[in-house]
């Protein structure tokens, strides 16, 4: 039963199902509106920059330069590093933003833990940290020579003082992982303990309840967050923001585009090399999304708009 | 969840009670070192914001604790008093002629004893501290800087855009949960595949348009009016909530008249207070902290600055280490922080990621 049944009592049912159509597009048109203005217009608006030789100082004098700009990218060994590191960044975050916070999760759901709410919002609370005041926490802590990890750990078991500055994207996606880590914790809480139950009668130990009945049945979540981790870390935000700016971006592709445009002042070229990410990241969404019927776990049901 | 009670039956009561008490012992206190480590680093940021300058400035040989060198007046001129290897142990002695190779020294506790010559390279020797935490920083930070009134156009902007991106998005979500629009599956498709939209592909033609065609340079309506249209996650989270409820209320609420604003409001919106708050408090973390459009388009108002924007400036900005960056960031991060102890019973309590929808 839903709405278009009931309106359909009593009146032409092809006209009762077309006015609740509008009723749900009225109600949906701000995004769709935001859309076309904040997303699809900007997104097409680069693609005419990105054949331009648009130049911050001296926008007047632009001129259509056809697709030089993106042939300069291919010659422009900044342009190519700056895209394998993103690569890079993106290979590493995200594996191992997720199996940190799967771990977390399924650690913190033990029922033997006290004082649960308490430590879910502490595990949260890096997450929400400026951006600002992890640059700083860091480098006093990896300095090379006042760093408090060269001071504490290091020198008392005798290991040469080293740069540790390595170790800044380590910490940021620990830091990170607070969304990621409450929707896993709210998955694998919102198991039926019976089902749990009913494996542990029929003999399957901890390990083998992990993998063959927590993890498929919060593969939902996993595929969110997923998606949440991937989009992060090509420096793009979701759920939380600590105001990163685009010059420390973790991913060096947003990081030479930020330089480009306000350094540089070179638009037509930023566009150009944001157009390259864009296609990069809509293949990656592609093919997660395609894999996503392998692996997510969807109960059959009536309607199937779902993740 | 994942730990196994073990079975009843067969064991002993006391041997059980054992058993079950031990294993609940190790795993608090395996999370509780796991928690300690994990937020350990931002002891850091507490502990130099109470540091002073000077200690600061000594670099390696001052102490990781918030200290103050000693110094000691001797010839109505200052001296710093020095820890110094003298006799077979450690004296604390002020620094009064210093040399390459030796050094005269004087006991502050009996300065009438006279010069105490010590042999050796004063350059070698690290100055000797006493504990000191000075709340001077914060003191100084809030007498300097006009944090009421950054505080009060943060909320301002939090407020405005707040109110506009949780009334669209709840709006939207509900469009989609409840109504058959005709390519519904595809707009939403569409609204998760644009969360993934990188940001740098929309700030250069945005940039542009907010700038040359709308004239927003040095406003604040390149933080309000995006965030009016809805957000694509909050419209995610609210959905999926929405469409866990049970369609029988509205269902009955129609029968007696109510339309489908009146159904929103009465109905489902009462069942998804948690959500409705998640989403709220998202976006003040997120405003709160935000700094890309800040420094972009507020950077040549300061007398506009957001509290994200203040702190980075304050402390002389990104990979800064001085004692006044991690003062203005404790500012920075009170505010947020108490809204996430206050608000932990809902926050995030409610979000239903499933694909189990009644």
């Amino acid at each position: 039963m839903s709405f278009h049944r009931i309106l359909a009592w009593g009146r032409k049912p092809a006209m009762a199902k077309q006015s609740l159509a509008l009723t749900g597009l009225l109600f949906m048109s701000p995004w769709i509106l935001g859309f076309i203005l904040l997303k699809l217009t900007p997104i097409l608006a680069a693609l005419a920059f990105s054949f331009t030789d648009f130049y911050m100082l001296d926008p007047y004098k632009t001129q259509f330069v056809g697709l030089k700009n993106y042939i300069d990218i291919f010659r422009d060994p900044a342009a190519g590093a700056s895209l394998f590191g993103s690569i890079g960044n993106f290979l590493f975050m995200v594996p191992f933003q997720m199996v940190v916070a799967l771990a977390l999760a399924v650690i913190a759901s033990s029922a033997r833990l006290k004082n649960k709410l308490l430590l879910r919002t502490l595990f949260f609370l890096p997450s929400i940290i400026p951006a600002v005041a992890i640059f700083a926490i860091i480098n006093g802590l990896t300095d090379q020579r006042s760093g408090w990890i060269n001071l504490l750990i290091l020198e008392p078991l005798n290991l040469p003082s080293s740069n540790l500055g390595g170790l800044f994207p380590v910490v940021l996606a620990l830091w990170s992982i607070g969304p990621t880590f409450i929707i896993m914790l709210s998955a694998i809480q919102s198991i039926p303990t019976e089902i749990i139950e009913a494996a542990r009668v029929d003999g399957a130990g901890p390990i083998l309840r992990l993998f063959k009945i927590v993890l498929p049945i919060s593969s939902p979540a996993i595929f969110f967050s997923l998606v949440i981790n991937m989009t992060n870390a090509f420096g793009g935000v979701v759920l939380l923001d600590r105001g990163m700016p685009f010059s420390q971006s973790l991913s060096p592709m947003e990081a030479y585009i930020s330089q480009q445009m306000f350094s540089s002042g070179r638009l037509g070229y930023a566009s150009a090399l944001a157009w390259i990410m864009l296609l990069m990241v809509l293949t990656i969404i592609i093919v997660v999304f395609r894999t996503a019927r392998y692996w997510v776990y969807f109960p059959r049901e009536e309607d199937h708009d779902d993740i | 969840m994942m730990t196994s009670k073990p079975k009843r039956s067969y064991r002993s009561t006391l041997g059980l009670r054992l058993w079950d008490f031990t294993g609940t012992a190790f795993v608090n206190l395996f999370v509780s070192i796991l928690l300690l480590v994990y937020l350990s680093p931002l002891s850091y940021m507490l502990v130099t914001s109470v540091k002073l300058h000077s200690q600061l400035q000594d670099g390696p040989t001052a102490p990781l604790w918030p200290a103050e060198s000693l110094t000691y007046v001797y010839d109505n001129k200052e001296r710093n008093i020095y820890e110094v290897p003298i006799d077979g142990g450690m004296r604390q002695l002020a620094l009064i002629k210093g040399g390459r190779t030796s050094s005269d020294f004087i006991d502050p506790a009996n300065p009438e004893a006279g010069l105490i010559h010590w042999e050796g390279s004063w350059r070698a020797l690290s100055k000797a501290y006493v504990l000191n935490v000075t709340l001077n920083n914060f003191v100084g930070l809030w007498n300097s800087i006009d944090y009421l009134t950054i505080i009060g156009h943060t909320l301002l902007v939090v407020l405005i855009s707040g109110v506009g991106v949780v009334c669209s998005s709840i709006a939207v979500a509900y469009g989609m949960s409840r109504f058959p629009v005709p390519g519904g599956r595809f707009l939403f498709l569409l609204i998760i595949a644009t969360i993934m939209i990188p940001d740098s592909i929309l700030i250069v033609p945005s940039f542009v348009i907010f700038t040359r065609v709308l004239g927003w340079f040095g406003s604040y309506l390149p933080m309000i009016v995006p965030p009016l249209f809805g957000s694509a996650v909050y419209i995610f989270l609210l959905r999926q909530k929405f469409k866990s409820i049970p369609r029988d209320l509205d269902e009955a609420a129609m029968i007696d008249g109510a339309g489908p604003l009146q159904i929103l409001v009465l109905i489902i919106l009462p069942q998804s207070i948690p959500v409705v708050a998640t989403v709220a408090l998202l976006h003040f973390f997120n405003t709160w902290n935000e700094l890309r459009v800040a420094s972009l388009y507020l950077g040549i108002r300061p007398d506009l600055q957001t509290m994200a924007f203040t702190a980075q400036s304050a402390g002389g900005g990104f990979g800064a280490t001085s004692e006044l960056l991690h003062t203005s960031t404790v500012f920075l991060l009170l505010v947020p922080v108490i809204v996430l102890l206050i608000s932990q019973r809902f926050f995030m309590q409610d979000m239903i990621i499933t694909s189990s929808e009644k």
